[in-house]
Formats: structure tokens, sequence, C-alpha cells
């Protein structure tokens, strides 16, 4: 029963997939609602984007190096990196060095114990396991990561006089902005814990329901499930922890003093 | 001859020695804020800084408690150079209240007990010493201490500020702009509470202010500070009935009008 192979879609299969795109795209013209040509654009972009990408990883999982895998995952870092970048509006001082070091730490501790401890394959860069499980981790710390950077930027710009107040009162930096720093670490992790607290009532995860089809009995796929969100949920919050413990620093001065107004 | 007399009695707290700061914006472009300023501060005398709005009066008392730090100069707590002591420790003795009020979350007593908190040190009770001299200070009943701080009205939220500042026993007390907040009779009334914390206490009051009746009713000295530079100093009195710069004359003549657009 396991793994009884899957069914191949072939450039037909997806061009009738592509028409209900068509479909689509036809009735918001007819009924004048416009983003049909957005569609289009943008789902001609995700089908040569993905098919560049499944070429890219069959040919890195026939090569099988590791210096080739770690170049993949470390390509994928710097991307979300960019991502972060492009999304998060206030930027705190030293924001690349900040989030740059904490994705570091943060994604490769996660991913290093979990395709050890929790996984346990051989060998140890192995691009089937490593890619996918490292690209999950590296996405959802990600969105943490923005989360937790902009919230930091407009708590501690809301909370100026509170923060300059305790500082007044003889109060340390990091006593001024513990406020502050526990929003953002909230703001970061609720999505993550959200997505806990509804998994397999609301919603199916894809990566779950993706080992179904393609042949993986139930009962395994829900195990990687569970063991894949503790380790996101892990990375989410180091990620997190990582970039305020450095970030409100930032905005202090050495003499506890809160520098001005970034933008 | 008896103004003379007191300020001999007074040994000098803070001494501002030829202050100036210059801020740089993003683009990296300069503002210089204040220029060569000097003055001196001494023990139970309010000192008060006085101009129109956007002079450079509040980052000059910023600059005493090192809430930021100066460019040129330098500023002496009791014969030793601020930049020298440890901040924290600095804060401790340098006390300072801010424009605006801001009461943390809780009772009045939890604000009262906040500096200790930030300080590790054991809390005191609502009936302790502490807490009853500065309720008593800042006139204030001890009624108050169990209502929600942030409840309370503006004047009453200056008094805890102005008492939560005053608990741990500084030497030093900066006002930044007391009664902006507060309507005339308010203002009035903490006017005078200002005056007996700096006469009982003993403590060196400086003193920022664009409310010239505020300036003349409780300062020993006045520092009459315009775009960034002292234009004139000396005794309220003397001062205020009988300007020698052109800039605290026009100030004097129409107080209102300079605030906010002043011409350097």
């Amino acid at each position: 029963m396991h793994n009884q192979g899957v069914i191949n879609l072939t450039l037909m299969n997806i061009s009738f997939a592509y028409g209900l795109i068509l479909l689509a795209s036809a009735l918001a013209c007819l009924l004048r609602v416009g983003e049909s040509r957005q569609m289009l654009g943008a789902s001609v972009r995700m089908g040569l984007q993905l098919l560049a990408v499944g070429y890219l990883l069959d040919a890195v999982f026939s090569i099988n190096s590791p210096l080739l895998v770690v170049f993949v995952l470390v390509v994928m870092a710097g991307f979300s990196l960019q991502v972060m970048g492009s999304r998060v509006r206030r930027k705190m001082p030293g924001f690349y060095r900040v989030m740059g070091s904490s994705i570091f730490i943060g994604c490769g501790a996660v991913t290093f114990l979990f395709c050890s401890l929790v996984v346990g394959y051989a060998p140890w860069y192995d691009p089937r396991y490593l890619i996918p499980l490292a690209g999950m981790i590296i996405g959802n710390s990600m969105n943490g990561a923005s989360l937790a950077a902009e919230r930091l930027a407009s708590e501690i710009a809301e909370r100026r006089e509170e923060i300059e107040t305790t500082i007044c009162l003889g109060g340390t930096a990091r006593q001024s902005s513990e406020t502050a720093v526990r929003n953002a670490f909230r703001a970061a992790l609720i999505p993550t814990i959200n997505t806990m607290a509804a998994m397999g009532i609301v919603a199916l995860p894809g990566m779950m329901t993706g080992q179904i089809l393609s042949g993986t009995v139930p009962a395994v796929a829900v195990r990687y499930q569970i063991a894949i969100m503790c380790a996101i949920t892990g990375a989410v919050a180091i990620t997190a922890y990582l970039i305020l413990l450095q970030g409100y620093r930032n905005y202090f001065t050495v003499a506890h003093q809160l520098r001005e107004r970034q933008n | 001859m008896t103004e003379n007399k007191k300020i001999c009695e007074n040994t000098l707290m803070v001494s501002v020695e030829h202050v100036g700061l210059v801020r740089h914006d993003r683009e990296g472009k300069e503002t210089t804020i204040l220029t060569d300023i000097s003055f001196n501060a001494r023990q139970g005398e309010i000192t008060a800084i006085v101009g129109p709005s956007g002079g450079g009066k509040s980052s000059l008392i910023r600059l005493i408690n090192r809430l930021e730090d100066p460019t040129t100069g330098r500023i002496i707590l009791d014969q030793e150079d601020i930049m020298r002591l440890d901040p924290l420790l600095l804060r401790q003795r340098i006390a300072m209240v801010l424009q605006k009020p801001f009461m943390f979350e809780g009772t009045v007593l939890d604000n009262l007990r906040r500096p200790f908190l930030l300080r590790n040190e054991p809390l005191p009770a609502d009936g302790s010493p502490e807490v009853r001299r500065v309720l008593e200070l800042v006139s204030l009943s001890p009624d108050i201490l169990g209502r929600e701080a942030r409840t309370l009205s503006l004047g009453e939220q200056q008094r805890v500020n102005l008492g939560r500042a005053l608990i741990t026993g500084p030497q030093v007390l900066l006002l930044d702009e007391p009664t902006s907040a507060l309507d005339r009779p308010t203002g009035d009334r903490l006017a005078l509470t200002i005056r007996d914390i700096c006469e009982l206490q003993g403590v060196s009051v400086i003193l920022v202010t664009h409310d010239l009746r505020l300036a003349g009713k409780t300062a020993d000295y006045l520092v009459y500070l315009e775009g960034g530079r002292i234009r004139e100093t000396g005794h309220p009195d003397g001062l205020l009935n009988n300007p020698n710069s052109v800039e605290l004359r026009r100030f004097l003549a129409d107080p209102g009008e300079n605030e906010g657009e002043h011409h350097a």
C-alpha cells in the first residue's frame, strides 16, 4: 500500500488547470471588476518560477553535493533577508546585521537539531530532506522576524514618553523597553500559535496534504507535520527573541539614552 | 546686599560650562541647538530657564541628567564632571520630571514605588515614612494611594509625577514645563508646591518654562534663553522689571507671539 507512485501531471493536464485561470480572468473582464490582467500575469510568473525551481532542485538532487546544498540554503536565507528589507517599513538601526545574524543562528540551530535528532536521516546534507525542511523553517521565521522588527520600531516610537520617564527614574535601557520588547515578541508569535491551534480542524496543512498526495500514509504524514510545526515554532521564537535582544539595544546608547527618532 | 548674602550661603550644585549642542539628522545635516551656555544652579534655590518655545530650553535640561550629551563644554555636579559618573547613578542624584506626566499602569502607590522597583530596592509600604513624606510635600492626601494613576486629573498626575521623582531623595530636580498642561489656578498651586519642595528639601531646582508668571513667582535666579543662546541672566525682579537685552524686552512685551516662531 505504501507509495503506489504519484500520478504525473503532463503539460496537457497543467494547461487544463490554466484553463481555470483563463475562465476566472474572462469572468473578471466580463463583470468589469478588474484584476483580470494581474491575475493572468501573476499566474504566468508563478508557473515560470516554479518550473525553474523544479529543474534547479532536480539538478541539486542529482548532483547531491554538500557544498551545493549549503549554497542553496544560503541563497534562500539571503532572499528572505531581501524580502524582509522590502517589507519592514521602519527599519531599526543596523537592520540587516541584526536580521541576518538572527535568522542565521535561529534557523540554523533549529534546522540542525531537527534534521539530526528528529528526522535522523543520512547523509546530513541529503537535499531531499534538508532543502524543504530548511525552506519551511526559514520561510516561517522570516514572517516572524518581520513582525518582530516592525512592531519593535513602532512600539519604541509610540512609547518614547514611557521609556524616557523610566530612564529619568533611574531605569536601564532594558527596563525601559521591556513592554515594547514583550509586545513585539507576542506579535511575532501570534500567527504561529494561531496556526498550531487551528491545525487539522480549520485547515489541513500543505506539507501533510502534499505527502499524502505523493503516497505517504496519513499516520506518517501527520507525524511529520507535528514535528515540523514544533520546529517552526521554535525557530520563530528563537529568531524573534534574538532580533529583539539585539534590536532594542540599537535604539539606545551605552549611557542608557534613547537615540533620536529614526524616521 | 541681602541677595548677595544668600548666594554666598548656598553651595554650588550644578555648573553648566560653555555647553554647546549640535544635532545631526539622518541625512547628516547639522542643526545648532545650543551655543556657549554657562550658568550655575545652587542648593536650595530655583533656577528658571525662560524663553520662547523652540529656543533650546528643553534640550538644555535634558543634558543635565544625560538624556542627551552636549557636543562641547561640560556640566559639573557637586565638583564632578557628569560624564565621569555612572549615568544610572547620576539619574538617581538628578531627578527629572518631563513635561507630560506619564503614569505607569497601576495605582498611585505602584507609581511611587516604581523607582525602587527599577533599582531592585525594597518597596516602601503605603504607610511608610517615605511615602507619607512625599505625599505631604506634593500636597496629596493619603487616600489617593489606592486609585488608578491614569484616572487622576492632570494636576494630580503632575503632583504624583513630582512625588515619584522626589521619593528617592535626589540632590537636583529638573522640571520641564511643569505647569504647561495645567490650567492657571492649578499651575499656581503647583508653583507654591515647587517652592516648598526646594526650601524644605534643600534640593537645587532647575525649571524650564515659557511662563513668565511662574518664573517670576518661584525663581531665585533667571536665565533667559533664545535662539540657543543665553541673552540675559539675573534675579527675576530686576530682570523682568528692567530688561537689558532686545530679545527679553521683546519677549516681555508679547510672550504669546514669540512662542513657537522666534526670529534669531
